[in-house]
């Protein structure tokens, strides 16, 4: 894609979001921010008994890089399980976004796969228990 | 716009711009926070300048030069003798730090949009997507002039020894060092935190009515500044916050609309001092 695809690609995440929205009988909610400047999200994850995702939604509000990235992170991880999540790093993100335009807002581009991380994270720990 | 302020002509009403927008000695730029706005939509004509990509040098923690400066103007069909008219999110925090930084090239036929991109929004005035095609210019620029309005670490300490008055702008967490960077931000923290030797605090935000992002009437701005820490429009003042973004916001106030001579953004900010060695510093 060229930089305006790019943008194109951003911008369609940001105002038609994927996956958008509570899911009622979610089996866990996980929320991250850049409170500071006003990135947050809450991602909506319901697991299968062996660790798969099933389903994943989110909420927030933000910038339109942080609220693209959480939405892009929705159609990446469906189906796939905590192990998948949490060996995915995080830079794959910026891959997607396109590097020259995320580069320099990192923690934007980051906050949703990095809530999502960290909720498999504590996923894994639960269940461990 | 007059409301008390000392340069009435750094700051125009949304209407005004509504009502130059094909003028063609007025170019109207938007710059902010968020580096996807301006794509969103922008005021029709209007041309984007990132603070970081457009503005900073890629590699070095410093502006871009004067060749850059010379293209970035030509290719935005800026002249010599436009009117630079500048606006964007956050109450217009990177349309100041944009400013500032056309100012050290000697770009001073400028102004800002009062109340930015969230005024003009709020007012329901017309947005396009298109991105305007100027006709590129020639445009040439003298070397960066630091001396007036831009200090450095030296300079700051220099004015500590002489106990001049240093405005730290950013949030009160910050100020007394309760926090290390400003909230969300821990990519511009500092190893120490706390507020450069005899520094007042008056937090940018004070500036600003933030419901629509317009600067405060004069005379509250002198109460916030005069009144209430003791500063005086011919005092030799440095303004400074975490990269020098806040504290542009601030300069244009005391530059501009309460006319300070000698005012200076120590963009090094927090980032720099806070990382010094040996450098006085208070909680």
């Amino acid at each position: 894609m060229d930089r305006q695809q790019q943008i194109d690609f951003i911008l369609d995440h940001y105002e038609n979001p994927r996956h958008y929205g509570a899911i009622d009988n979610a089996t866990m909610v996980q929320k991250g921010g850049n409170p500071g400047c006003g990135d947050v999200v809450a991602f909506y994850l319901k697991l299968s008994q062996d660790g798969r995702i099933e389903d994943i939604s989110f909420e927030g509000e933000g910038c339109t890089i942080s609220q693209a990235g959480a939405s892009i992170v929705t159609e990446m991880f469906l189906g796939k399980t905590l192990q998948d999540v949490e060996l995915t790093p995080a830079e794959v993100i910026l891959d997607t976004l396109g590097r020259e335009i995320a580069a320099t807002r990192l923690k934007c581009a980051v906050l949703g796969i990095n809530t999502v991380k960290e909720a498999a994270r504590v996923a894994r720990r639960n269940r461990a228990e | 716009m007059n409301q008390g302020y000392a340069h009435p002509e750094k700051l125009v009403s949304t209407q005004w711009v509504a009502e130059h927008l094909t003028d063609p000695k007025v170019r109207i730029v938007e710059s902010n926070e968020d580096i996807l706005l301006y794509n969103r939509g922008h005021i029709p004509g209007a041309v984007h300048i990132d603070w970081i990509a457009d503005l900073n040098d890629p590699l070095a923690r410093d502006y871009l030069n004067r060749t850059q400066f010379e293209q970035l103007m030509s290719k935005h069909g800026i002249s010599n003798d436009s009117l630079v008219v500048f606006y964007g999110d956050r109450s217009n925090w990177w349309a100041c730090y944009a400013l500032w930084v056309f100012e050290l090239f000697g770009h001073t036929n400028s102004a800002v949009m009062d109340g930015g991109r969230l005024k003009w929004e709020q007012e329901s005035r017309p947005m396009t997507r298109e991105v305007p095609s100027h006709e590129s210019t020639t445009y040439r620029a003298p070397e960066r002039d630091e001396k007036q309005i831009r200090a450095f670490r030296d300079d700051v300490l220099q004015h500590v020894k002489s106990g001049l008055p240093l405005v730290d702008v950013r949030s009160p967490g910050e100020y007394t060092g309760k926090l290390y960077h400003m909230e969300g931000y821990p990519q511009e923290g500092a190893m120490r935190a706390g507020h450069i030797k005899g520094a007042v605090n008056v937090p940018w935000s004070k500036a600003a009515n933030l419901s629509n992002g317009t600067f405060k009437p004069a005379d509250e701005l002198r109460s916030l500044y005069e009144d209430e820490q003791g500063l005086k429009p011919t005092d030799n003042v440095i303004a400074y916050c975490r990269i020098g973004e806040r504290s542009s916001h601030t300069w244009f106030v005391l530059k501009y609309l309460l006319g300070y001579e000698q005012v200076r953004n120590y963009d090094g900010s927090w980032t720099e001092w806070g990382n010094l060695v040996g450098v006085p510093i208070e909680r």
